[in-house]
């Protein structure tokens, strides 16, 4: 079942040398308990994707279809998680994760245990009154995890989160969203420039072109869980991938040649 | 090589003692500063080059407090003026504060009001005052007006700034995670611009007090204000000098007392003294 459909969207910015495209005429189909994966060079419009997607940003042209229901804005049953982990300083740890749940009326117990359970899931119990600046970068993105996770959404956006952190918390990261899409199938949009990354996590990757906000090609990943970044079969996909993303930032770069002439 | 548990307590010690070590000669050097300061002006008082009518020596002065303290005329003056200041300094927060949060979201609001603070932050407070007498008379509420048109606007365009400022993520969070309405202000826009609040509040109660003075001098009623001008008709040049101590340290306290309580809350949540 299509669980999100970008029908024609485009986005157009108005920078100083003429219109941008952030995305144009864009078709893309997700099914529910899909885990898409979005590539490409920088500026070509994966972080506009999500944020269109997100309800962030409305497209000029275009719609989002969320369960064949047209998007108007943000909703809790999108949630996104930022390359930023976005938390509130003036909160806690654990007031952080529940705070969705305070936002939507539930008890106070209720909010409380299932933080209890969450903070458990992302080994964090010891830290729950801590304030956010006492944690490091790779505990501040497990606590972003854990307020994304209690909202239960249906739909996860992810916009780079581990795009700054050390490989081994990375790595510990990839374990546990894998983990949570396995179990609760959840349909999930991660953006990264990270090709490995997005092979070792998606079912489908996206690479997207360099400029005009369009989709270059699709790769289906169907390889065996769990994936390890050093799989060998990981690497050679990834290779291919790159392979092309680096053909296209090339062709890319060609054609701003011809351009300046 | 690895040092022992015994050396490690030596050197926690002696960091211990060191930022205390620090801290404790600072202040050493501030009293020291001060007494030497005092030592001079009399020595300056002493050498008689003035008469004591205009360069009163500093036994005068304290005299003058200490004679102001006991004859209860200066707790008398302090309490009208810090009435005055909590009325017209309470009414300035109660409304710029809600004022603030909303022209930095609404910008049709800002484009309107928000310019219309800007142009009268532009004008001294005491220029209120003509009109305040003419409105209210000479009375308790023309000077609380005076305080409020002092400090209402640098309260309001502080907090609207720091609203603006705001990293965007925040916001985008906050409606990810279903805060609308009344629960957006209350749960996310009010704590995020805690900095800022705290800093509008700040320069509000400079601006609020400096009107008050200025109200108080150019009005003939009670105050610490007032008691000042009384010196100046009097010719009680010890009594100037007694009051201009007196407001400096009435304005040093509060800061050191509320404010600095205000921003170390916000040290230990934000980690800093800003927003990030």
């Amino acid at each position: 079942m299509t669980k999100v459909e970008l029908i024609n969207v485009s986005r157009v910015y108005v920078g100083q040398s003429g219109p941008v495209y952030g995305l144009s005429a864009l078709d893309l189909q997700i099914a529910e308990g899909e885990f898409v994966c979005i590539v490409g060079p920088s500026g070509c419009g994966k972080t506009t994707l999500l944020n269109i997607v997100a309800g962030f940003e409305p497209p000029d042209l275009g719609e989002v279809r969320i369960d064949g229901e047209k998007i108007t804005g943000p909703g809790t049953s999108r949630f996104v998680m930022f390359q930023e982990h976005a938390l509130f300083p003036w909160l806690n740890v654990s007031q952080n994760i529940m705070f969705g749940l305070k936002m939507a009326g539930i008890h106070k117990s209720e909010r409380e245990e299932r933080t209890a359970l969450l903070l458990k899931t992302v080994n964090l119990s010891d830290f729950s009154t801590a304030w956010v600046h006492e944690l490091s970068g790779g505990m501040k993105q497990r606590v972003a995890l854990a307020r994304a996770l209690i909202m239960d959404p249906d739909i996860l956006l992810m916009d780079e989160p581990f795009g700054a952190l050390d490989s081994q918390t990375r790595d510990m990261l990839h374990e546990e969203v894998e983990l949570v899409w396995q179990r609760t199938k959840k349909t999930i949009i991660f953006v990264t420039h990270n090709v490995r990354e997005a092979v070792r996590l998606g079912t489908r990757v996206i690479l997207m072109a360099a400029k005009g906000g369009k989709i270059l090609r699709e790769y289906p990943i169907d390889l065996q869980r769990n994936r390890y970044l050093e799989d060998i079969e990981v690497v050679k996909i990834a290779s291919q991938i790159r392979d092309d993303l680096r053909h296209e930032v090339l062709r890319a770069t060609m054609e701003e040649g011809y351009h300046v002439d | 090589m690895s040092i022992d548990q015994e050396a490690q307590n030596d050197i926690a010690k002696a960091r211990f003692f060191a930022q205390g070590y620090y801290v404790w000669r600072g202040r050493a050097a501030r009293l020291g500063f001060f007494v030497l300061l005092i030592a001079i002006w009399q020595v300056a008082a002493s050498l008689e080059l003035w008469s004591e009518v205009i360069f009163p020596p500093p036994k005068e002065v304290a005299d003058a407090l200490v004679i102001g303290m006991r004859d209860g005329t200066l707790p008398l003056a302090i309490r009208a003026s810090m009435q005055r200041l909590c009325m017209g300094y309470g009414t300035s927060l109660f409304i710029g504060i809600p004022l603030g949060l909303l022209l930095g979201r609404k910008r049709l609001l800002d484009d309107t009001i928000g310019s219309l603070a800007v142009g009268l932050q532009a004008l001294p407070s005491i220029c209120w005052l003509p009109m305040a007498v003419l409105w209210f008379g000479l009375s308790e509420t023309a000077m609380q007006f005076v305080i409020i048109m002092g400090s209402l606007m640098s309260i309001t365009l502080a907090v609207r700034d720091g609203v603006k400022t705001i990293p965007t993520l925040y916001l985008r969070a906050a409606s990810i995670l279903g805060a609308t309405g009344w629960r957006f202000y209350w749960y996310v826009l009010l704590p995020a611009s805690l900095p800022a609040i705290i800093t509008g509040a700040k320069l509000g109660w400079s601006f609020a007090w400096r009107s008050l003075m200025a109200a108080e001098l150019l009005y003939v009623t009670s105050g610490i204000g007032s008691t000042l001008m009384m010196g100046r008709e009097l010719h009680d040049m010890a009594l100037v000098v007694a009051a201009m101590i007196l407001i400096i340290a009435i304005g040093l306290l509060t800061d050191r007392l509320i404010f600095r309580f205000g921003e170390s809350f916000i040290h230990r949540r934000w980690g800093f003294g800003g927003r990030g």
